[in-house]
């Protein structure tokens, strides 16, 4: 089960399992940004690559407009999946 | 060694989940276990659903608790032939316009599992991973 939505500080919150079968969730909201936002992961557990392809999908369309994804609350595993990626240098990132 | 079929499609992904989970979380295997077999469970499934969209068989998966970690054996019995193990290059410290979404998966399982072993006979494909828990050192 995977969960993406604005909280009330603006923020957007993630939560559940970001994998394969959750993407499509996942590409049609961030989809929608057209403007810098913060991505809020401390309820998000899991990431896999399918996840990891839509977050880049994004914040390469909004570097096209000067944009970009932070994303703070990572916990330490999906922050070693970033890591491994080389996403630590391509987007802004905080840990829990 | 527990096994269980899975259906070829993405769908299947969340059954894999609880159908590791369910094993895993029985015996109190670590979180720092729990965490790399699902990914690496996940990412190698999905290629197999992915690159062979003409297979039909299901796809069979065990699970084996050993040394407080899990050893995952992964069967297609419809397979085109497909080496994981073998290393494909990703510039992961190229630019953010230089980096194309895609090939991150056996980047990551690479880095997240202890052992990886392929295995293709007959359009037979068998993948073993294992993890054990994460030591610290004192």
């Amino acid at each position: 089960m995977f969960e993406i939505g604005y909280a009330e500080s603006g923020e957007i919150l993630c939560s559940g399992r970001l994998d394969a079968a959750q993407s499509a969730t996942a590409e049609a909201f961030l989809g929608g940004l057209d403007a810098s936002r913060t991505l809020d992961f401390r309820r998000l557990e899991y990431i896999s690559s399918a996840g990891l392809a839509i977050l880049l999908k994004t914040q390469k369309r909004l570097s096209g407009n000067g944009a970009a994804l932070r994303i703070i609350n990572v916990n330490k595993h999906i922050y070693d999946v970033f890591r491994y990626s080389g996403f630590n240098a391509i987007f802004e990132i905080e840990t829990l | 060694m527990a096994e269980q079929s899975f259906k070829r499609s993405i769908e299947s992904v969340a059954e894999i989940y609880r159908y590791s989970e369910d094993i895993m979380a029985a015996s109190a295997v670590d979180e720092s276990v729990r965490f790399p077999v699902h990914l690496a469970m996940e990412e190698l499934f999905v290629n197999l659903v992915n690159y062979n969209p003409g297979a039909r068989r299901e796809i069979l998966i065990g699970v084996e608790l050993a040394n407080n970690g899990v050893v995952v054996t992964i069967t297609d019995f419809d397979a085109a032939e497909f080496d994981v193990t073998r290393e494909r290059p990703v510039d992961t410290g190229a630019s953010l316009r230089e980096r194309a979404p895609g090939g991150l998966g056996l980047l990551l399982i690479q880095h997240m599992v202890d052992t990886l072993e392929y295995d293709y006979r007959d359009g037979r494909s068998r993948i073993r991973f294992s993890k054990e828990p994460e030591t610290t050192d004192v």
